[in-house]
């Protein structure tokens, strides 16, 4: 009885959870599962215990993506943030112009990233490339550089790439909490006689901080997934410079049929950033999503 | 008050504002030269104006589809997983507000955890089984896993939109004789047209620039979106080819979308973002 009053509301809920069980649950578990076998898509898959694991933990490369996503996730996080907490301090002044800024500092974050990476690689090409033609056209040509051409700079470049796309995000819910800042208190400040900069660092950072940390991990976790610039600017290239967990998970997977091998880097993928999520979750208790 | 100067704050914000646009102007500026133009005087306004980069690919040249392909497929297939997230979503987190049945807050935990699972860790799999249902190199197979990727956040805006949705509104409709789904669908639906509006508003852009699913389940030319075309234009060299132009013109027309859709809905997409950034 109760149950046939309630049936209604399982039907309505049968399509997502039947999408979700099949498009998110399976692949999941099939993923976790392929990790403890040698498999090339062809032969019938062998199994192998914890041995992708161990070739994991000897694999340089496996460790170089790893290093480069940690080191992209960090840099490409401080960059997005601490330029989006500028911006949002300085409309925040009401200058002149606030929405035409607003406007201006999130367009590029609605760019596809493919078209964002394939513009960059033609502003980073070495002759032609706007970015040298310009160095030299002010008289900076030592300051020219082979840019995501070179093991030196590919991953910094590629950082810089994501920075410009993306400090719009940030300063875009950066600015709603300042905002949100009760104008009373912001006159008390001023009636103190305090500097400008007293205030930000001892009224508005304070009152924003929880909003802060929380855009930070977020834009730290989306970091993690870093692919599509990657993949387009430089392919995890020059000589695996710029080589991160989504690019190497690829090409184990499909370029060189390693299936149960990039398995294991799907799982240690999964694992960390589950980690984190999950950590943020708890945390923030998004369950209270207010729209 | 001491206040930082404010010209400086303005050479701030406008050396930024010219750091964000000029590579994209430089992108439109660029599709609309020739090839020689491009190399000769890569600052210089287009001179004379080409719109030849856009006549050849958008009827295909080099590229081994023509670009109308690509774009038609984009269209579809965004046009289609959204259609399909909005209506399983909508009914599930109708269910959710509305409903007292019991796995309903499991349910609720469930939707949540799955929003933390990195969408790279269900590649391999999706690769296979979606050759196992025919589904790979098709529309609906992407309509489905993009829908699917979009359920767990836009779920639980919804189901936060219909806690506050009236109740005597279907309940009259119930009473004319409507059954729930009826009353969902005649009555509630209607109604809720913004909220459903801005779900849709959300979800469009992730969907219209997604590469890597594409990439690995659309191996076929003639299915191909636009983020794949835009990644296959990849040469090394500007000097070697002929075909940065042509290049621009893909990318512009790839982007152009989304930036007329920001400027028109720019107020419900930053709201938006902040209301999903919990993706």
């Amino acid at each position: 009885m109760n149950f046939r009053r309630n049936l209604i509301w399982y039907i309505f809920l049968a399509p997502a959870v039947i999408m979700l069980l099949m498009f998110m649950a399976l692949p999941l578990i099939q993923s976790l599962e392929l990790a403890f076998f040698e498999w090339n898509g062809l032969r019938p898959r062998e199994y192998v215990a914890l041995e992708n694991f161990e070739d994991l933990f000897d694999d340089r490369f496996f460790w170089g993506a790893l290093r480069h996503t940690l080191i992209f996730a960090v840099f490409s996080t401080i960059g997005t943030v601490g330029i989006g907490l500028l911006l949002a301090m300085a409309i925040s002044r009401r200058v002149r112009g606030a929405a035409l800024y607003r406007f201006v500092f999130y367009l590029p974050v609605m760019l596809p990233m493919a078209v964002t990476a394939a513009l960059w690689v033609r502003m980073y090409e070495q002759n032609f490339g706007m970015l040298n033609v310009m160095l030299r056209s002010i008289g900076l040509a030592h300051l020219e550089g082979a840019w995501i051409a070179s093991r030196e700079t590919a991953l910094g470049s590629v950082i810089a790439v994501a920075v410009w796309q993306f400090s719009g995000f940030p300063m875009i819910i950066l600015l709603a909490a300042i905002e949100n800042i009760p104008q009373d208190l912001h006159e008390a400040a001023s009636l103190d006689g305090i500097s400008e900069l007293q205030r930000s660092r001892y009224l508005t950072l304070p009152l924003i901080r929880p909003v802060l940390i929380s855009i930070s991990v977020l834009q730290f976790i989306f970091s993690l997934k870093v692919f599509d610039l990657v993949w387009v600017m430089t392919l995890g290239g020059p000589a695996e410079s710029t080589s991160v967990l989504g690019t190497f998970l690829y090409k184990e997977a499909f370029r060189k049929q390693e299936y149960g091998y990039a398995s294991a880097v799907a799982v240690v993928m999964f694992a960390v950033i589950f980690a984190v999520t999950y950590a943020y979750q708890r945390l923030m208790r998004v369950e209270a999503v207010e729209f | 008050m001491k206040r930082i100067p404010g010209a400086l704050v303005t050479v701030l914000l406008v050396a930024w504002a010219i750091v964000q646009v000029y590579p994209i102007l430089f992108m439109f500026i660029t599709s609309v030269k020739s090839d020689k133009q491009i190399l000769n005087a890569p600052f210089a306004l287009p001179d004379p104006l080409l719109l030849d980069n856009y006549a050849i690919v958008w009827a295909g040249d080099r590229v081994a589809q023509p670009f109308s392909t690509f774009f038609i497929n984009s269209f579809m297939i965004t046009l289609g997983s959204l259609a399909i997230l909005l209506f399983v979503a909508g009914l599930a987190g109708y269910s959710l507000a509305r409903g007292r049945f019991p796995g309903n807050a499991a349910t609720q935990q469930g939707f949540l955890l799955t929003l933390a699972v990195p969408v790279h860790v269900l590649i391999i799999p999706m690769y296979f089984f979606m050759g196992d249902l025919g589904l790979r190199n098709s529309h609906i197979g992407m309509m489905l896993v993009y829908a699917t990727l979009g359920l767990p956040f836009t779920i639980i805006l919804m189901r936060a939109y219909f806690l506050s949705f009236p109740h005597e509104l279907e309940e009259s409709a119930m009473l004319d004789g409507c059954s729930r789904f009826g009353a969902f669908i005649r009555v509630v639906v209607p109604v809720s047209r913004g909220a459903i509006a801005s779900m849709a508003i959300i979800n469009i852009s992730w969907i219209w620039s997604e590469l890597l699913f594409a990439l690995v389940l659309l191996d076929q030319p003639q299915v191909r979106t636009l983020p794949l075309a835009v990644a296959g234009y990849r040469p090394v060299s500007m000097a070697a080819e002929s075909v940065v132009g042509q290049q621009f013109a893909i990318m512009t027309l790839t982007a152009l979308p989304l930036f007329v859709f920001y400027f028109f809905f720019q107020q419900q997409i930053r709201k938006g973002m902040t209301a999903g950034a919990l993706r």
